[in-house]
Parts: structure tokens; sequence; C-alpha cells
């Protein structure tokens, strides 16, 4: 049946709202409550809550944090969890030293959204798989064990890469895709203390537990993600094709960075987008482009690797390619750009 | 520690005026606006967060209203359609709608003209892009937009020849 | 003090700017309920049991089944196959089967998800296919809503000695009309009172009429009234008079207001969405480029209930051909049953390898009808009204709505020129069918040229009545209108003039052979589309467009302008991204986030021009022209495409996959 008429504050199984004074009362009032949640943004949770397709008992408001700032530290930047899309976005140190994180931001979500979404939870996006997104089909991402109607059903806008038999939804974030290639490094607080986590490890391929987005422990609270400076991550940027010029999920999606001297290329990071149920970062074509000359059958070779172990759904077999000429279009354009007065 | 399904007491300013709510903690903004306040020019759409009908500026950053728990205004100022115009004149966005056809049905309307206001306060000559990534979070399914666009053109035409009066250079 | 052709401001456009427009959600009554649907989540079947589960306090609620009705359980349209609610048998998902009423509208919500229906399921069908093969017969003896067959001279001739003959297969999709403004009405029903209700509508007189079966009550103890509605576009012609039911059912049986609104999920699942289609063309065509015959096979899914899929198909069939001259043409058509929600009406539509950007232009000629097709009009027998108050200010009554296509200025306009007075001292009333004449549907493009001919003559009416007692000279100002008015008010009481339809003379039609004039005029129009596509990521932008019509006279420039510019937009989103996605004959992707229309960043620049070639049965000389841009939009667009890519594309939506099947593969 349907969704309707906004958050339920009224009913038999109410839940509970607390705004968190600081970190710690955070961390500890969502570690007493399994099915606690902590609140930032909202654009996402609270539209879940809304569907019926997330009922946390309890929302931790943690919008009164001290974790907005976006801060130059010795290794490269640090960027508060509630900072938002739009503040980073526009951050003149983004956008002169990790151009890719801006121009995903920039591809992704309204104005309004991106005002109101931040940075952590965007990193803890769910997916919008029609079926995940409407209660009257089974899902074993919202009811393990239910099944997957998308494998047998209408699987356009799904994974071709990393997929399960259980799960083939994709991960909607254009940031994080640009996190993945920038090699972003999370920052969590929880009641064992802190810990980092390395971008490609935070989010979760569906295996049998496609429940499980993250390996984020649900007690934990994302504080900030830190970008290393580095030669690769000013030569960098995102692109995105889907079917509407603004905000859109996108069909698939590129970020690429380059360090490229005299014409080789030194180092590369490749992520895709919508292929794969997290942010896809592929080392097949990394390695394919590190140490060789920047051109396009270079570009052309790490595409075919980026795509190599790829399998479709029924309805979404255009994907492999258009990522392929994805990549080779994005690597030429990086590639073309001028960096600090070097081309 | 509240509990969601009691009220609570929230303070804040709406189109300038300061407010007293007794409202559930989780209540959506939208729904306080206009079931609480009576403020009905914020118009619900999708209640997804998609179409921006629902949008208000909260201390000067537009968001759809749809998506802000309302507790999330605690302290804030907040400004709806109601709040655009001074009395009986016309802000020059609304005024340039009405000459350049840029209300249809009138549904998107109220979130459209925020969302202008809120571009022309940041970017006040904004580029033709500037304009289309501006609006891209208000959808509007009567006009297809070139009206709106022409509004948005007159109205800063109009703001920057009087700013010109009251600053000559 | 001309007004016609002058950009005179919307009547309704302040209130729409500052957020003073009441639209129907906005509305509170005192002790109102909020209504709530219970539907079918299987696409066919027969109800076994109907239980109420879960902790809800269920003697609170109002509950209202298929046994409450009074009168008769059909929605009144063309035909009186769709209930309001199911009895036994599901016919599609979605299909209201019983109705829920609570002054808490959270709780209401929990509740409707504790109602559990146990359902034997029916084998379903859901594609043309199925249905013209009868795998299943769900409707009728024969699946088939209604066939039409239109013959002229001998096509079977023509084959043999044609230089060429063109055959191709097109496929259009579902679109949803995706007004902003979800449906809603509030009803206050009793049995001593009778029934009122407010809504978000295209039609007053059709809900009028749905619900004076379904509470069998006379005329006067229904009444319709339409608040300001936020956008319609075919969507909200008939499924109102579902909604209105409903509201008007669970109202009387508590005795109170009940208002329904659809959240956008609902709307988007439940009601009606424009026709897919399956059209099978083959032209015969001399060397020297001339048509020497058409025959086309055209079919539309009607989805489970007739609906108004007659006048669809009916439409279609004879707009099918084109404006094109032609001695011989076969044109078959039928609209066909599925286990999906009804579809209804909407706009109507027809349907360098160095670079790596391709560009191409497209263009598209065409008609399209204005009015009720055939002997519509005729039957249809409109009324409008007009009366003057004693300061001189003249109201004019109509039932046809303002859905933002801008009815109450236009009418305004139409009646300030005929009586030659100031836009300002003309009205218009608000539908009501307590207090307006029927006008007839706001749909077909009939608004401005019938509807609004008919203000012309009502209020020319009232100048009539004026002179006729000595009270108006030949040449007046304002002030001798006004004071004319009141000395006729001072010695009659009122002043009031109703004019009703006729048929323009010559314009004739024939129901049996289905030949003749299917309309009193046509607009004509030529527009072409600039696109871009990408061969490296097979993105399609649409760069420019140019939208030529001949529409008669230009009652105002910005509104029909505006009208061209809306079409457009709802056609590129239509040709290149919006596709609703079906599940067993459900829409599964109902989110805005699924399901995207056009942002201000998708629509190149729309440049409108119009030829004025005043026809003499319209209102100062104007003919019709909603519907005109989705028929020629989308041709257009993929017209240009082809003559960017030399792919040829026969369905829409074209995404980025159909390009590459049909570009195979070629490389960037």
């Amino acid at each position: 049946m349907f969704k309707t008429f906004g958050i339920r504050w009224k009913e038999m199984n109410s839940f509970t709202y607390k705004r968190a004074a600081n970190e710690a009362e955070a961390i500890r009032e969502v570690a007493d409550n399994r099915s606690a949640k902590f609140l930032a943004g909202g654009t996402n949770l609270i539209d879940l809550m809304k569907m019926n397709v997330q009922q946390p008992s309890e929302l931790v408001d943690i919008n009164r944090l001290a974790l907005k700032k976006i801060e130059s530290i010795p290794t490269g930047l640090r960027i508060g969890a509630l900072a938002t899309n739009s503040e980073v976005a526009n951050n003149k140190l983004v956008q002169e030293g990790f151009p890719v994180l801006s121009e995903a931001l920039l591809a992704g979500a309204s104005p309004q959204l991106r005002n109101m979404a931040t940075v952590g939870g965007n990193l803890l996006q769910r997916t919008r798989c029609y079926y995940f997104m409407d209660t009257a089909f089974p899902c074993n991402k919202r009811v393990p064990g239910s099944g997957c109607p998308a494998i047998p059903g209408f699987n356009r806008i799904h994974a071709i890469l990393g997929a399960s038999e259980h799960c083939i939804a994709t991960h909607p974030s254009d940031m994080c895709v640009a996190l993945a290639a920038l090699d972003a490094v999370i920052r969590v607080e929880g009641p064992k203390g802190a810990r980092s986590i390395a971008i490609t490890d935070f989010h979760r391929l569906p295996g049998d537990t496609p429940e499980i987005d993250t390996n984020l422990q649900p007690d934990e609270l994302i504080v900030s993600v830190d970008l290393p400076s580095s030669a690769f991550a000013k030569r960098s940027g995102y692109l995105k094709i889907r079917d509407r010029a603004q905000y859109a999920f996108a069909l698939v999606s590129v970020a690429a960075a380059l360090d490229i001297k005299n014409g080789r290329i030194e180092a590369a990071r490749i992520a895709l987008g919508g292929v794969a149920h997290k942010p896809w970062r592929s080392t097949e074509a990394e390695k394919v482009l590190t140490g060789a000359q920047s051109n396009a059958q270079t570009f052309k070779a790490a595409a075919e690797a980026a795509l190599r172990g790829a399998v479709p759904q029924n309805h979404n077999a255009f994907k492999v390619e258009l990522a392929k000429r994805a990549i080779v279009r994005i690597l030429n354009d990086v590639s073309g750009r001028r960096v600090g007065g070097a081309a | 520690m509240a509990d969601a399904s009691r009220k609570v007491e929230i303070n804040c300013k709406v189109n300038g005026e300061a407010r007293t709510l007794q409202v559930y903690p989780m209540a959506r903004l939208l729904d306080v606006l206009r079931e609480e306040l009576r403020l009905t020019g914020t118009k619900e759409g999708c209640g997804e967060g998609e179409c921006g009908a629902c949008s208000v500026l909260i201390d000067n950053v537009l968001v759809n209203s749809c998506l802000v728990p309302v507790l999330q205004a605690e302290g804030a100022e907040i400004k709806t359609i109601e709040g655009i115009a001074s009395g009986e004149q016309l802000h020059a966005v609304q005024e340039a709608f009405i000459a350049c056809g840029g209300a249809q049905c009138g549904i998107c309307t109220p979130g459209m003209v925020i969302a202008a206001v809120n571009l022309l306060e940041r970017t006040p000559n904004p580029s033709e892009a500037d304009i289309r990534t501006g609006l891209a979070g208000n959808l509007c399914r009567c006009t297809g937009y070139m009206k709106i666009f022409e509004a948005v053109v007159r109205a800063c035409q109009k703001q920057n020849s009087e700013a010109r009066i009251q600053n000559p250079e | 003090m001309q007004t016609i052709g002058r950009p005179v401001p919307r009547k309704e456009g302040r209130d729409k700017v500052t957020g003073q427009a009441r639209y129907v959600d906005d509305l509170i009554f005192p002790e109102m309920l909020y209504g709530a649907t219970v539907r079918s989540a299987v696409a066919r079947g027969r109800i076994k049991k109907i239980s109420f589960e879960g902790n809800i306090p269920w003697d609170e609620f109002t509950i209202v089944t298929a046994k409450d009705i009074p009168g008769e359980n059909c929605v009144a349209l063309i035909l009186l196959d769709q209930p309001y609610l199911a009895d036994e048998f599901i016919n599609h998902p979605e299909e209201p089967i019983l109705l829920l009423a609570h002054p808490d509208k959270h709780l209401l919500e929990e509740a409707r998800r504790n109602v559990q229906l146990e359902i034997e399921p029916l084998p379903a069908i859901f594609t043309l296919e199925d249905s013209l093969n009868r795998k299943e017969i769900i409707w009728g003896e024969d699946n088939l809503f209604k066939s039409y067959k239109v013959e002229k001279g001998n096509v079977d001739e023509v084959w043999q000695s044609a230089d060429f003959i063109i055959e191709g297969e097109y496929e259009t999709g579902a679109q949803e009309q995706l007004y902003i403004e979800n449906n809603g009405v509030i009803a206050i029903a009793s049995p001593e009172d009778g029934v009122t209700v407010w809504g978000s509508m295209q039609c007053p007189y059709y809900v009028h009429k749905a619900l004076l079966k379904l509470f069998g009550l006379p005329e006067d103890k229904i009444r319709v009234v339409q608040v300001e509605t936020g956008g319609g576009f075919g969507g909200k012609e008939e499924y109102p008079s579902m909604i209105a039911g409903h509201a008007a059912l669970l109202s009387w049986k508590s005795g109170r207001p009940v208002k329904i609104v659809y959240d956008r999920a609902e709307d988007m699942a439940s009601t009606t969405k424009r026709h897919p289609s399956w059209t099978k063309h083959r032209t015969a065509v001399s060397r020297d480029g001339k048509l020497l015959g058409m025959e086309i096979d055209f079919v539309i899914d009607g989805g489970a209930y007739a609906t108004l899929s007659a006048v669809v198909l009916s439409r279609g069939t004879i707009h099918a051909a084109g404006p094109y001259s032609c001695p011989n043409v076969r044109i078959k058509s039928r609209a066909v049953a599925t286990n999906a929600p009804p579809h209804g009406e909407e706009r109507f539509a027809e349907s360098n390898k160095t670079s790596r950007q391709k560009k191409g232009m497209g263009f598209a000629s065409f008609m399209h009808g204005a009015g009720f097709t055939g002997s519509g009009e005729k039957y249809l027998e409109s009324v409008v009204g007009a009366e003057a108050t004693a300061d001189g200010r003249v109201r004019i009554l109509a039932a046809s709505t303002e859905i933002g296509q801008g009815t109450n200025t236009i009418f305004a306009q139409i009646a300030a020129e005929a009586l030659r007075l100031d836009y300002d001292s003309i009205e218009v009333a608000k539908p009501d069918t307590g207090a307006v004449p029927n006008s007839g549907p706001t749909v077909a493009s009939r608004t401005c040229m019938i509807v609004g001919k008919l203000v012309e003559s009502a209020v020319l009416g009232l100048k009539q009545t004026l002179s006729g007692s000595g009270l108006l000279k030949e040449n007046y100002t304002q002030e001798d209108f006004r004071q004319a008015c009141r000395s006729y008010i001072e010695q009659h009481g009122a002043l009031k003039s109703y004019s009703k339809y006729k048929a323009p003379p010559g314009i004739n039609w024939d129901d049996e052979k289905y030949e003749g004039d299917a309309y009193g005029a046509y607009a004509w129009a030529v527009y072409v589309a600039e696109v871009t596509i990408d061969t490296v990521t097979y993105e399609a932008r649409v760069d420019d467009f140019v939208a030529v019509q001949e529409v008669g006279k230009v009652i105002h420039p910005i509104l029909a302008a505006g009208q061209i510019e809306g079409g457009v937009a709802q056609a590129i989103g239509y040709t290149l991204f919006e596709n609703v996605v079906w599940k067993d004959g459900r829409m599964i992707n109902n989110q805005m986030t699924n399901y995207i229309i056009p942002t201000a960043a998708d629509i190149p620049p729309i440049r409108v021009f119009f030829e004025e070639n005043p026809y003499a049965y319209g209102p100062a000389g104007a003919k019709g022209i909603g519907e005109l841009p989705m028929d020629g939009a989308a041709p257009a667009i993929l017209n240009a495409i082809e003559n960017a890519t030399g792919a040829s594309i026969n369905h829409i939506p074209l995404m980025p996959e159909s390009l590459i099947e049909a570009l195979g593969g070629e490389s960037g």
C-alpha cells in the first residue's frame, strides 16, 4: 500500500527524538539502542521513514555538533561530516585541489537538496532501486530473505559489477564515486574509540547480506572525510551520464584522476558510479593506465579492463558499453586539462 | 530526550514575526507551516524532496520544507511565499512572473518565486546557465520554463536599475 | 480599449504569485475527516475476505464498502463498466476496494496498512498482443472497447502501381501527466441536504453526472465546485469523478465533511495516464513524391475499463493520416483492455564520424482538430451564461475550468472585446454546478474556440437586451453601459443572457460512416527541432526548437505562447526519458525520483510564432490550441535524431540504450 502524509509521529509505535549536545552523547545514545539512527540533513532518511522503508525507534539529531568545518590539514583537506553538499562543492580548497569532488557534488540532486544534504549522510545514502523503495514488493535489502524482484523484473538501473544473487542494487551517490578516486579516508568515532576507514572499505558488496550497506558499525558516528593531497587529485574530473540534464541519478558515472609527467601517466585513479552496490574503484583500469602513455589507445584499453568482469542483467547490457565510453571520454577530458600551468 | 509523540516548544521567526510553537518534534516543517500557521502558500507536490513546490528559506538557505523536521527550525528565521511581498507591494520577481506569464496553474509558483528570489540575492546578475541550474530543483509542468526565465531576467533588470538609482555611480 | 491580442494580466495571477490562491488541500472544514482508499495489490482476482487487523481503534473509523453505496456502483461516463468500489472481482492493480475515514490522518494511514485483503488471483493480461490474441478474455466478449474503420478511395489497388512502399511500426509508452498538484476533493453529503464536493478537476459536470448515478439523487441535490486546480493535462478529466464519489460516500456515512487528497505515489500509481499505443503504417508513394495510399492500423491500450478510450481512439483515428492529401486511405483502429489501471486522456499525441557530437534537424507538419470529435459538440449542447450587475460589471457563467491554461483571462478578454468594455470590468464565475450552466468539459482544445464563442454570444445577448429596451445606444461608454445595466436591473430585477451551441453552417458529420467534417476547424503547425547526439555517451539533447502554428486569431500572445512552450516541454520529456515502468499491470516507478520530467536545465530555447488566419466561427476569430504542441514535437525530435545519426527510431521514450541499439555500437 501507499506511503503518505509525512512522518507518522503520533502513532502507537512512535519513535523518540533527541538532540545531541556533543559527539560522545550522540554515540552513547545510539550505542544504547540498536535501532536508533543519527539524523543529519535528513534528505534520504526522512523520505525512507515516510515510505516505511526504514523504521528507527529513535532519532539522534546531530545537526548542532561542531562537524561542519572544511580545513587544511598537513596531509591534505579535512571535511567535517556535517558540511553540506553545497558548502563542499563551492569551497575553493576543494575546487582547486580536488575538482572531481566539486564536479560530482554539483552533478547530483537539486540546489535545495544540496543545501540540506551532508557529507556524512551522503556516504550513507540508500539505493534508489524501485523495489527497495516500494514496500509492496519483497526486497532482500529491506526484509532479508524475502527475495529480489529486480533480478527477474525491470533492472535497467541496476548493477553490472559485483552483484549477487540476492541483490543487484546500485549505490546512488555521486560524491562517493569521487571520494573513491581520491583515496578518501573516513574518520569515525564509536563507543570503542576512533578509527579510520579507507573509502574502498567503507561500502560493501551485497553478497548474502545485502541489508548491510557499509562496514560502519551502527553506533559509529562519521566525523570527517580526509582527502590526501596529490598530483592526480588536482587533475581529476567527473562525468555523469543520466537521462535528464539535472537532478537525476547516474546511469553510469566515472571519476577519473591522473598524474601525467611528460606525456606519461605516473598515477591514475578510476572509480565508477551507477554500476555496483558500492562506488566501484577499478584497480584493473588503473594498472593499464599507470606507466602508459597518455593517449586514446591507453584510455580504451583501460576502459576495456575496467568492464572485463561486468555481468549485465536483462535490461542493462547497454551500461557496459556506456561505461566504457564514459571512461574514455573523461580520461580524454582530464588529460587535456591545464593543471597548475602544465598541460 | 524528547518523545517524538509528545509536543515540544519551538521558538523561531516566520516571515519576520517571532513565533512560539507547540509541535511534534518530527512533524514536517511543511505541515507546521500549512496546518498550524495556516500559511498554505507553501505547497506539497511530491513529499519526497523532488519537486520543490514546498521550497522555503531557512536562514536564507533554500530548502525543501517537506524534508525538514520542524525541530531544525529552532532559533531559525523562516521565510515563506507569504513573506516575499512587502504588504501590498509585490516583490520584483512576483511582478515579473505576472507580466511575463511565469505562472500558469500556480501550484509550483510559490516555490519557484522563492527559488528565484534566493537566486537573485546570491547571484545578482545570473547567466542563463545560472538561472537554469538555480531553478533545476523546482519542477513546473505547465510553462516549459521559458516564461519563468524571462521573468527572472526581467526582475533582475528591474532590481539592478533600482539599485543604480539608489547608488548612482 | 481593445483587449484581444494584448497581454493583459492573468485574472488570478496576483493570487498565484503571492501564495494566496486556495487549492483543495489548502481548505479545512470544521469537524472534517480525512479519507483514504484501500486498493488491490493484485491485477485480477476475486475478493475472498477483508479483515481489520493490528492495534487500531477500528470503532473510531468510518468504513465504506460497495455495500454502502446508495445508488449504482459505477462511474458514469461513456459505458457503465467501472465500479466505484470493487464488490467481488478485481480487474487491475490499485483498484479501490474499501474506504476509510478518520480525523487523524496519521492514524488513518496506519489503519490503511492494517486492512488485510485476501484475494484469489485470476489470470491477467498486460500487453496489447495478449489482449488482441485474447489470451484471456477480461472485458466484454473480445477485450475490445471500441474499434473504428475509415475508408477512402481504394487502398488495395495502389500497392502494385506504387514506386515506393514504406512500412513501419511505431510504439509509444504511457505518459504520466504529472500535474504538480495531486488529485483531491472535499465532500459534504447527507440524505437530507444532498452532496456537495469541492475539488481539483477539469470537468465539474462529469463529476456531477457520476454522482447523480452513485447516489440516485435528483440533479439539484448534487453540487460540484471546482477550486483552484494545479494542472490537469487531461489527467483530471475522469478520475476526479472517482475521488469525489469516494469522499462523498465517506461523508454520507459519517455525517461529516471528508477530504481525500492523494499523495504523489498514490496519484501516479492509481490515476489515468496517456494510453500506450502501437501503430503500423504502410504508405505508397510515387516517384515524384505524391502520396498514393495509406493503410494504418492503430491500437491503444485502454487498461481495465472503458473510461474515455473510445474518445481518444476516435481522435487518433481521425488524425492518423496527418495533414496530407492522399486519395486512398484505410484506417483501422482498436482500443483494447488489459489488467492495468484505466488510461485516460492527455494532451493528445501521435505519435559525422569525426565528431563526437552529431547535430541534426527535424521537422513535423501536423494539425489538431479543435472541439469534440464528429457530432460530439452537437450532443454536448454546451451553454454559457452572462449576467450584468447594477454597477455595470459583467460576470461569465461557465463550467469551463481554469487549470493554468488561462480560461478566466481569455473569457474576460473575449467578453470585454465583444462589449467594448474594460477587461477589469469582466469577472469569471467559479465553476459551480449550482450556479453555472454546463459549458461542457475542459478538454479537447475546445475551451477557447467552442466555449469562447458562446461567451461572446452570451455577452452580446446582454447588449441586445439593453439596446432592445432602449437603454443603450449604438456607441456607448463604460459609464453608459453601467447606467443602462442599473436602469434595466431596477426595472426587471436581473440581467442575464444564455447562449447554446449551434454547429457552424456547412459542418456535417456522419456517425455511421465516420465521414464528414470531424471538427469545425483545425490548428495547423510546423515544428522544427535541432538536436545534438553525443555519439560517445549516447545522450540526446534538444538544442533549439521552433514552433510555428496557425491557430486563428491569438487572444493572448503570452498565454498562447506559454501553452505551446509547456506542451513542447512535455513532449521533450515524453520523447527522451519519461518512462512508466510496469510490473504486472502496476506502475513501479511511481516516485518523482524514478519517473523524471524535464527540469529547467533540460529545455532548449523554444521559439514560438503564430500565423493568424481568423476563423469565422471562433470568438474574435480564434481556434483551439491546448493539445496541439504535443502532436508534433515528438516526431520533430525523432526526425532530427534520424537526421543526425541516420538511425530511424520507431519507439519512444528514446533512452540511451535505444540509441546504442539503433546505432549498432558505433564507436566514438
